[in-house]
């Protein structure tokens, strides 16, 4: 808050405090706590039967799918992948900003991110659950979806594919949700034992006993738990990279011009952070202003994640001008329609779209005026993932809908049922966040009390260091 | 080589013939007086193994479990799961192509061109293949109709017969209306009945008639018939409006005899020069080397100028110092009579298919100048019996009916009521004509009117037989028990005359009293019959034509435009896919793709692309037609590049009754539409287009105005792009076009066979190949000899069970077919190029769609070809994304049948894939099975030329070429050693197995004269 030059508390910039307003180790239990322990207020009753009802359309539109056939969607003998694809690659994408201020800025020793992993952990795994439905429900036969896993059997033994990217994806996501599930729910152990220690429900009481997994608060254990913490920081890390490398290969491995290029894998990497981070920052805009949070995330950390989007969305905007330098500069006349075709083609509203989202909002980030006005960056961050939604559309469906023949070249319109999952997705995506919000803590107190006395600096010895 | 000499009953007789077959030679037994009860026993087994198949098919839904039963007592010979072919005529049009059907389970699942057969020549066309499917057609009537109250033969034969009695009796006038497809004997058994009466007489009309040939050689030749055209003997074909590869007259013999004489097998041997002229985009004209687009009405100066430049050339007398102008510039002409002329003589060709008999005398003109009658390139010594009809005789009984004078009128094959612009006045003449009598299998427009219904069985099962040109005759036998109570027309005739007779036995007693006789080679009738029963054709002594040519039939010609010049005109012509209405009840060629057009499910109002643009008008816009003499029509528009301006194309054989049957076609979804509503009719008939001028019928003329109703008409269009020029504002300079389909003309291809030059790719590869020590199977398809006529991609529907999927899903583009024709057009106006091409799965060695899949369901096999294996597969639709042909079609639904008995037409050996599953080309796998079973079951090594693809097997160009790669002598590693060969996106590495040949055009760039051989 602004450098005092005076005074016993002198702060330099580089060492801000991450919490505001003087906070005790012990305030940081009760504000946390609070909104555990009492009734949900309306607004959150609001949300949640929004998201209900939202998640019941999607719902409904699915079992509809699972009735008639693939055919209720909008896609065609052209383009075979539409909507499903696209909200499955958008929602992992999500996900890997949680595991970024996870893993990767804990390894890079980030204090900042203590304020926001706990939250940024949940909308990941809420978004791979919600990414996951998707290859599963786009399939002709779900019922028979058991057949990408390399299960024992007597017919050979019949393996599955595993030069097909479709199977790494398999292999990827589900590793993706188990470490993260597994990060998370270890990450959160000492807070679900804070927790035990502070429920006066008898039946909270017991769930919390039952996975806090006898947390006691020893020395021991929380040196074991660091060291753990640290273990699965390290095996998350190259998840971050690795996983979105996959899927970006359902589109790299295959031929078709706008897919089959070497650029994806790290301008998916870079997009999905990008998107991700935007997410984040949509839902703790949100959740700081309803559950009074402001103290812990504070504008700082709604800066520094601001500049992470502008990294990341600079890559993307780089990578976008690559493959069009590429694509002409190649001479494939294949690969320069392509690119036309996106740019002034049918689809040229989904592109301008993406571009403008994409490569012009997050330019507004740079001053330093905007970052710090947190209703417009809240504003940007909802375009940055309209953007990155519509650019996952854009490389899937207009690379897939004029390809090499012209006598196949088709257009193609969602259906009501595809709009009905998609929004789907958002419904389930958010009642289990606002679930999440209601009865686990939205702050990892433990890792925020590590850094409460952060800046404080060495002449304030009074409060007694950190705890 | 033929298969026939391999195996030798390949073709069987008839099914009772194997019955007869089993009787001890009783002494003069001659077939014809079996004993009854032990035919009986073996075709009561045979119908009841049909009738338990049929009744398990009945049953069978997805995943149910029911019990076989096998036959308690076998018939001899017929092991379940083998094939058995007979020999029979196809009924779908009068061309009458020999056929193969293919009995499986007990019934017939397949036509196959007969090979020896010489109409079809082992070819089949669309409609041919698809007739099949009518076979099976529930809605076909069962028994008999007594003013429009089902009954039964004997109440129906009691009452006709005492009337015929009292006609008799009453000396009263009777007509017989029928069409060209009229056997021999059914000819026969009618002028028989005929002769009872004492004014009774037969009137062949044919929908799309060709009456106006036959009158122009009455007069120039004396000889009042339509030649037989020999395209293979002409070097020259200049066409006026005669689409001889789509619908005129009999396009596979046409088909085959055209492509006879445009090869290039690595050097050139003959290759033909083709002209067309026309006012709308047909198919022929699509494969002309030459198209001069003419304005409608301006045929006849078109001939009359091309006549008088040949005369003038040839120092012979022109027809008129004075010809209106045609549209047709001089120069045009003077090329053609330069190309027609400087040759020597009887190489040409000139045809019409306009019904107009001042243009026919003067085509006939021509030919005689250009010695065509002479070389017998038009053949009136063995005149086509094909189209038979006769407009004037048509007209007298519009006349008769109209003043009441008729007093019993049987129809036969034909829907007068429908297909004629005075269709609704015949009907209501037929409504106080004392016995009108129609042998209809459906309650169609002309039915509705009849007092009697009394129907015919499918051309699959009954006997009749077929004489397409004079002395080439041809049996057409049952291959499968009537579905339904229906009886042959000579039965009926019989029986109504006092004569108890079958079928079978009336052709016999035809044949041995007419044709026999005209045998040459000394054979009994026994052998005689039974041969023919077995080859399926037999040709026989003809009686001599004096014929010679009349030049003073020139006389009095009428030069007169046919059109105003300047306004909108309508043309009508056949469909290519529902004929001229007769097979609208067909849903597989509702959904076969138009050839020119790609549109199904309905009919357009097509317009010139200028036209279009005038009038504001996009393809789907609702326009209604309307003629000065109050005829209305409502169609949506189809703005086709390549018609003259003036021009309205529509076609004919829509707006049938009773294709509301179609509703239930396609799967029920929240936001699908029926194919069509309750109620509705799918297309409009354009049959009041139609004029009659100067005694003929006149298929083109008709002055139209049009206006847009504004209603957006949804076009179930299965391309979307015509195209290989890409988007003028998204092309880059040096990529406008794409390679895809490649073009050279014969003097190119003269000078790189001189110079050998051949280029191919090498591939090379860091990875081992597919080891594939057996059998390599490839396809090669010569875009040469391929017309574009989709017989090809009816016959894969039949062959692989390939489900209907309705006009919603086709306008979503998911139609299922495996096989397409891609038809791509260079430019825009009238002046435009049109090539096809076949697109099938490619097989690709290094295929992309394999290494996507997750579940490995499509694989390899170890001869090449690429596999879906159905049951593995997901459906997560990665190949179908991943494949750079998009030949790969996906289960969106389950699709309904119409109903259950068109199970029946199903192929046994063929998969039924569930929703959720892809599939694509196999390259038939069953018949490749087929063939190395039986191959090892003989002990003998698989030759080439055995395995035939459907779709090559249909061809009537055989321009698909089936073959192991791996054979060096064998057919397709011959082809693909053409100078003409490439592959298509060869420079993706994937390696496909089917090879292309390139177009060939008979011209120059620069449109000068033409080098032939």
């Amino acid at each position: 808050m602004g450098d005092q030059m005076s005074g016993p508390n002198v702060y330099s910039e580089l060492r801000m405090p991450l919490v505001d307003g003087n906070k005790r180790v012990g305030d940081i239990t009760a504000d946390i706590c609070r909104p555990l322990e009492g009734r949900a207020g309306p607004l959150w009753w609001v949300a949640f039967l929004t998201a209900v009802t939202v998640l019941g359309v999607g719902v409904a539109a699915v079992g509809y799918l699972f009735s008639k056939g693939v055919g209720v969607w909008g896609l065609n003998r052209t383009v075979g992948w539409g909507f499903d694809i696209t909200n499955f690659v958008f929602w992992v994408g999500i996900g890997h900003a949680g595991t970024l201020i996870s893993a990767v800025l804990f390894l890079f020793r980030q204090r900042w991110r203590t304020a926001v992993n706990r939250s940024a952990e949940a909308m990941t795994i809420f978004a791979v659950m919600c990414a996951g439905i998707f290859p599963l429900i786009h399939m002709g036969r779900p019922w028979l979806a058991f057949f990408v896993f390399p299960y024992p059997n007597t017919r050979g033994p019949l393996w599955i594919n595993f030069r097909s990217a479709l199977c790494w994806d398999v292999f990827a996501i589900s590793t993706y949700f188990m470490i993260s599930l597994g990060f998370w729910y270890i990450g959160m152990i000492p807070d679900l034992a804070t927790l035990r220690d502070r429920t006066v429900s008898k039946f909270k009481k017991k769930i919390f006993a039952f996975f806090s997994l006898g947390w006691d608060g020893s020395m021991r254990t929380w040196s074991r738990y660091e060291t753990v913490y640290l273990l699965l920081a390290g095996l998350a890390t190259p998840l971050v990279f690795s996983v979105h490398t996959i899927v970006s290969f359902d589109f790299a491995t295959a031929l078709i011009p706008g897919w089959h290029t070497t650029i994806f894998p790290p301008y998916f990497v870079a997009g999905a952070i990008f998107s991700g981070l935007a997410m984040v920052l949509t839902l703790m805009l949100i959740a700081r202003k309803t559950m009074g949070l402001e103290n812990y995330l504070t504008s700082r950390h709604v800066d520094s994640m601001c500049k992470l989007i502008i990294g990341t969305g600079g890559i993307v905007g780089l990578a976008y001008a690559t493959e069009f330098f590429i694509a002409w500069y190649s001479g494939n006349e294949y690969e320069r329609f392509v690119f036309i075709n996106r740019a002034l083609g049918p689809y040229a509203w989904a592109y301008w779209t993406m571009v403008s989202c994409n490569v012009l909002v997050p330019q507004f980030l740079w001053f330093k005026k905007i970052r710090a006005n947190l209703m417009i960056v809240w504003i940007l961050t909802i375009f940055i993932n309209i953007g990155m939604w519509f650019e996952r559309f854009t490389i899937i469906v207009t690379s897939l809908h004029r390809d090499f023949l012209p006598s196949s070249w088709t257009y193609y319109i969602p259906s009501k049922i595809e709009i009905a999952t998609l929004m789907g997705s958002f419904g389930l995506f958010f009642t289990c966040f606002l679930l999440f919000c209601r009865f686990l803590p939205v702050l990892a107190m433990a890792e925020v009390k590590g850094v409460l006395g952060y800046a404080r600096g060495r002449a304030s010895t009074e409060n007694g260091g950190s705890s | 080589m033929k298969i026939k000499d391999q195996v030798k009953t390949k073709y069987r007789l008839s099914l009772q013939q194997d019955a007869i077959d089993e009787q001890p030679q009783q002494a003069g037994f001659e077939g014809g007086g079996a004993d009854r009860s032990r035919v009986e026993r073996r075709t009561f087994l045979k119908m009841a193994g049909f009738t338990v198949g049929a009744g398990l098919s009945w049953g069978c839904t997805r995943g149910g479990d029911r019990k076989l039963v096998p036959y308690l007592v076998a018939p001899e010979e017929v092991v379940p799961g083998r094939p058995y072919w007979y020999a029979s005529v196809c009924g779908a049009c009068p061309a009458g192509c020999g056929v193969l059907a293919k009995n499986l389970d007990g019934r017939p699942v397949k036509l196959e061109g007969n090979p020896d057969h010489p109409i079809s020549q082992g070819g089949l066309c669309a409609i041919g293949q698809a007739s099949v499917l009518a076979l099976y057609d529930a809605k076909r009537l069962k028994a008999p109709f007594n003013r429009g109250q089902e009954s039964d033969w004997s109440i129906v034969d009691q009452e006709i017969s005492t009337e015929i009695e009292r006609l008799v009796a009453s000396g009263a006038k009777v007509r017989f209306l029928t069409d060209s497809c009229l056997g021999p004997t059914d000819s026969h058994i009618i002028e028989q009945f005929l002769d009872r009466f004492d004014d009774g007489r037969l009137v062949i009309y044919d929908s799309i008639s060709s009456s106006a040939i036959a009158d122009a050689h009455a007069l120039s030749h004396g000889i009042r018939a339509v030649p037989r055209y020999h395209f293979e003997k002409a070097d020259f074909i200049v066409s006026f409006d005669a689409d001889f590869l789509g619908t005129w007259i009999s396009p596979v013999e046409y088909t085959r005899g055209y492509r006879a004489g445009r090869r290039f097998d690595g050097e050139l041997r003959a290759f033909s020069h083709h002209t067309q002229f026309e006012s709308h985009l047909s198919l022929t004209g699509s494969n002309a080397d030459q198209r001069v687009v003419v304005r409608p009405g301006g045929m006849r100066a078109a001939v009359a100028h091309l006549a008088d430049t040949v005369a003038r050339r040839l120092g012979k007398k022109v027809l008129s110092s004075d010809l209106p102008e045609s549209g047709v510039e001089q120069t045009v002409m003077d090329d053609i009579c330069k190309r027609l002329t400087t040759h020597r003589p009887g190489r040409a060709l000139i045809v019409s298919g306009e019904n107009d008999r001042q243009i026919q005398l003067i085509v006939n003109h021509l030919n005689e100048m250009l010695g065509a009658y002479d070389a017998g390139v038009v053949d009136l010594e063995q005149a086509s019996l094909q189209r038979r009809g006769d407009d004037r005789a048509l007209l007298e009984l519009r006349d008769e009916m109209a003043r009441g004078e008729v007093d019993a009128l049987f129809i036969r094959g034909v829907n007068p009521v429908y297909d004629l612009p005075f269709g609704q006045e015949l009907a209501a003449a037929m409504e106080g004509t004392a016995l009108v009598v129609s042998f209809s299998d459906q309650h169609n427009e002309t039915a509705e009117h009849a007092a009697f219904v009394c129907p015919e069985p499918h051309f699959l099962e009954s006997w009749s037989d077929s004489e397409p040109v004079q002395g080439v005759f041809a049996i057409r036998q049952p291959v499968l028990r009537p579905i339904g109570n229906s009886r042959t027309m000579m039965e009926s005739l019989a029986r109504w005359t006092g004569v108890s007779a079958e079928a079978r036995d009336i052709i016999r007693d035809s044949w041995r009293q007419r044709v026999f006789p005209r045998a040459a080679d000394g054979a009994t009738f026994r052998q005689f019959w039974d041969k023919t029963l077995h080859d399926g054709w037999t040709e026989v002594a003809r009686d001599a034509v004096e014929s010679a040519y009349d030049a003073g039939a020139l006389a009095g010609l009428n030069l007169r435009p046919q059109a105003e010049p300047k306004s909108l005109v309508a043309v009508t012509h056949a469909s290519m896919a529902v004929f001229d209405g007769r097979h609208a009840h067909n849903a597989w060629l509702h959904e076969m793709p138009d050839p020119i057009t790609k549109m199904t499910w309905d009919n357009f109002a097509a317009i010139a692309t200028a036209t279009a643009r005038e009038h504001g008008l996009q393809t789907g816009d609702e326009v209604r037609l309307t003629t000065p003499d109050g005829v209305a029509l409502t169609l949506p528009v189809l703005v086709q590049p390549g018609l003259h301006g003036n021009a309205i194309a529509v076609a004919l054989g829509y707006g049938r009754k009773g294709t509301d049957r179609f509703t239930a076609i396609g799967p029920r979804w929240l936001e699908g539409t029926p194919t069509i509503e309750e109620g509705g009719m799918i297309g409009a008939n354009a049959a009041p287009l139609i004029r009659i001028v100067d005694g003929n019928l006149q298929f083109s003329g008709r002055a139209v105005t049009l206006e847009a109703t504004g209603v957006k008409r949804p076009v179930g269009c299965t391309q979307q792009h015509h195209s290989l020029y890409i988007p003028e504002r998204l092309a880059i300079e040096e990529n406008e076009r794409r390679d895809i389909v490649r073009e050279t003309t014969v003097i190119a291809l003269k000078t790189e066979s001189a110079h050998g030059e051949h280029g191919h790719d090498e591939h090379l590869s860091l990875w081992e190949e597919h080891a594939m020590p057996d059998h390599h199977w490839g396809l090669s398809v010569d875009l040469n000899a391929c017309t574009g006529c989709s017989a090809c991609v009816v016959s894969c529907q039949a062959e692989n069970n390939i489900p209907v999927v309705g006009r919603d899903e086709v306008v979503r583009s998911r139609e299922m077919h495996w096989m397409r024709i891609d038809r791509y057009y260079a430019g825009e106006n009238e002046d435009i190029d049109v090539v096809f091409m076949p697109m099938m799965c490619q097989h690709c060695d290094n295929a992309p769609c394999e290494t996507v899949c997750p579940v490995q369901a499509t694989a390899q096999s170890a001869e090449g070809l690429n596999q879906q294996i159905y049951n593995r597969c997901v459906g997560t639709r990665y190949c179908a994304n991943n494949c750079p042909y998009k030949v790969r079609r996906f289960n969106w639904f389950n699709y309904p049948k119409e109903d259950r008995l068109q199970n029946l037409a199903l192929n046994p050996d063929v998969t039924i894939r569930t929703r959720g599953v892809m599939e694509k080309c196999s390259l038939c796998v069953q018949r490749i099975q087929y063939a190395k079973i039986e191959s090892k079951r003989q002990g003998r090594p698989i030759t080439d030329g055995e395995i035939e693809p459907a779709c090559a097997q249909s061809c009537p160009a055989k321009a698909i070429v089936f073959g192991d790669l791996n054979d060096p002598e064998s057919r397709l590693v011959r082809a693909n050693q053409d100078p003409r060969q490439y592959q298509v996106l060869a420079e993706l590495g994937v390696k496909p197995v089917v090879s292309y040949l390139k177009k060939v055009r008979n011209r120059t760039e620069s449109g000068g004269s033409d080098e032939r051989s």
